[in-house]
């Protein structure tokens, strides 16, 4: 059950309860600006309208920059397969999504992988249901 | 067990997970759901009854953009993809389903206008003002509904927003202080619940995109429940200030089994509003 979980999650679920579209995507996203980043978990903030997940990323120069992701809404989360303890504080993750037109280290995450099992977590983000 | 559990998610929502999830409420089991042999959801049965012989509208629904493909579906429903005989297919949502596009008068369109070319970035909605019905509709937060004596009553997750539909025979009230989703008096029309609502807000967004309800705004719902898993409700706005003629957006609701209402308070950790900007970088 868990191979079919860390296997198909995303597809299941991607269809079955809507991403959250809680803002215009196009206003704080720059969709030609797409990210994939490989870091340590080192803080979460489980909220409404939007969790965060904050990763530490070592760049090109060696040194660490965080990243805040934004993912959909707790309920989102949990029913599309999440639970509290799916990506913890330490864990190591890649993160794929879309940059924010800012320039900011702040990113939509679409999905959300983690490297201990290989899982596969659909992030919730609003870039597929909003302009 | 996990595999009975999933199959009972099937065309609502799958959670292909551990038991462990299955002791949160927000996964919590549906009761009397109608079930096929194998036990998945037979979500094309009749519909539920109320004592009286009405149907009842009582679940948990969320907005369902497919549709069965029909032979006068694309004259009812803006299409998102073609349509095959048979087939389901993904319709658009909301407003911007309404085939030929909305009949806006001229301040509205260019207001309209302004809006997208702003990317929404006044949208009320992400700044956690509160919505109406009928946008909550095609929003994807979730609306419970269920009949109490004289009621109809639906329920929002987000901001835990609420909505009555009296049905106790009352009339409008003479003075209606405006309000966001205005008052709503329903009827039986046979099998179909017909929601008339007056008395909204002026300038509302009635869509992400930006087209207005006004304070001018009278709605009628006709809601019906073909089956099970399937509510159909066509909303018609007859809004003479912001409208040349009054449209119709026909929706279907899908039903969400073992899942229940969780509260969403926007506000507790809001940081979108301050980041929405235009494509010239204004705020």
């Amino acid at each position: 059950m868990r191979t079919l979980a860390a296997a198909t999650l995303a597809g299941l679920l991607f269809g079955a309860v809507p991403a959250i579209a809680h803002h215009s995507f196009a206003a704080e996203y720059d969709a030609n600006k797409p990210i994939k980043l490989t870091g340590t978990v080192s803080k979460i903030e489980w909220t409404n309208p939007h969790c965060y997940f904050y990763i530490d990323v070592k760049n090109a120069d060696g040194k660490v920059d965080t990243w805040a992701l934004e993912l959909g809404n707790p309920n989102a989360l949990l029913r599309n397969g999440w639970t509290p303890n799916s990506v913890k504080i330490g864990d190591e993750v890649t993160v794929e999504g879309t940059r924010a037109k800012d320039g900011t280290n702040l990113g939509n995450a679409r999905t959300m992988i983690l490297a201990s099992t290989g899982r596969r977590l659909f992030a919730g983000s609003s870039q597929t249901t909003n302009p | 067990m996990i595999k009975q559990r999933g199959a009972a998610i099937v065309g609502v929502f799958v959670l292909a997970l551990s038991a462990h999830v299955f002791g949160q409420w927000i996964t919590y089991p549906t009761p009397n759901v109608p079930r096929l042999p194998d036990g998945q959801p037979n979500l094309k049965a009749p519909a539920p009854r109320q004592a009286d012989g009405k149907p009842d509208f009582i679940g948990f629904w969320q907005p369902d953009r497919q549709r069965e493909c029909t032979p006068d579906l694309a004259s009812r429903v803006r299409l998102a993809q073609p349509c095959e005989p048979g087939k389901t297919v993904m319709v658009q949502n909301g407003p911007a389903s309404v085939p030929g596009g909305l009949p806006l008068q001229p301040w509205a369109a260019e207001l309209a206008k302004k809006r997208a070319a702003e990317l929404s970035k006044d949208d009320p909605h992400p700044r956690c003002q509160p919505d109406n019905y009928p946008r909550v509709y095609w929003l994807p937060h979730f609306t419970k509904m269920f009949f109490v004596p004289g009621e109809l009553l639906m329920l929002n997750e987000w901001n835990a927003e609420f909505r009555q539909v009296y049905t106790d025979g009352r009339s409008f009230p003479e003075f209606m202080h405006p309000i966001y989703s205005g008052y709503s008096i329903g009827k039986w029309d046979g099998d179909t619940f017909v929601v008339t609502t007056k008395g909204f807000r002026d300038d509302q967004w009635l869509d992400t995109p930006g087209n207005p309800i006004t304070d001018a705004a009278t709605t009628t719902e006709r809601i019906t429940r073909p089956n099970f898993g399937t509510l159909n409700i066509q909303v018609t706005v007859d809004d003479p200030k912001a409208y040349t003629k009054p449209f119709t957006i026909d929706m279907n609701m899908k039903i969400m089994i073992d899942t229940q209402m969780i509260e969403e308070f926007c506000l507790e950790n809001e940081r979108d509003s301050a980041r929405l900007s235009a494509p010239t970088g204004g705020k």
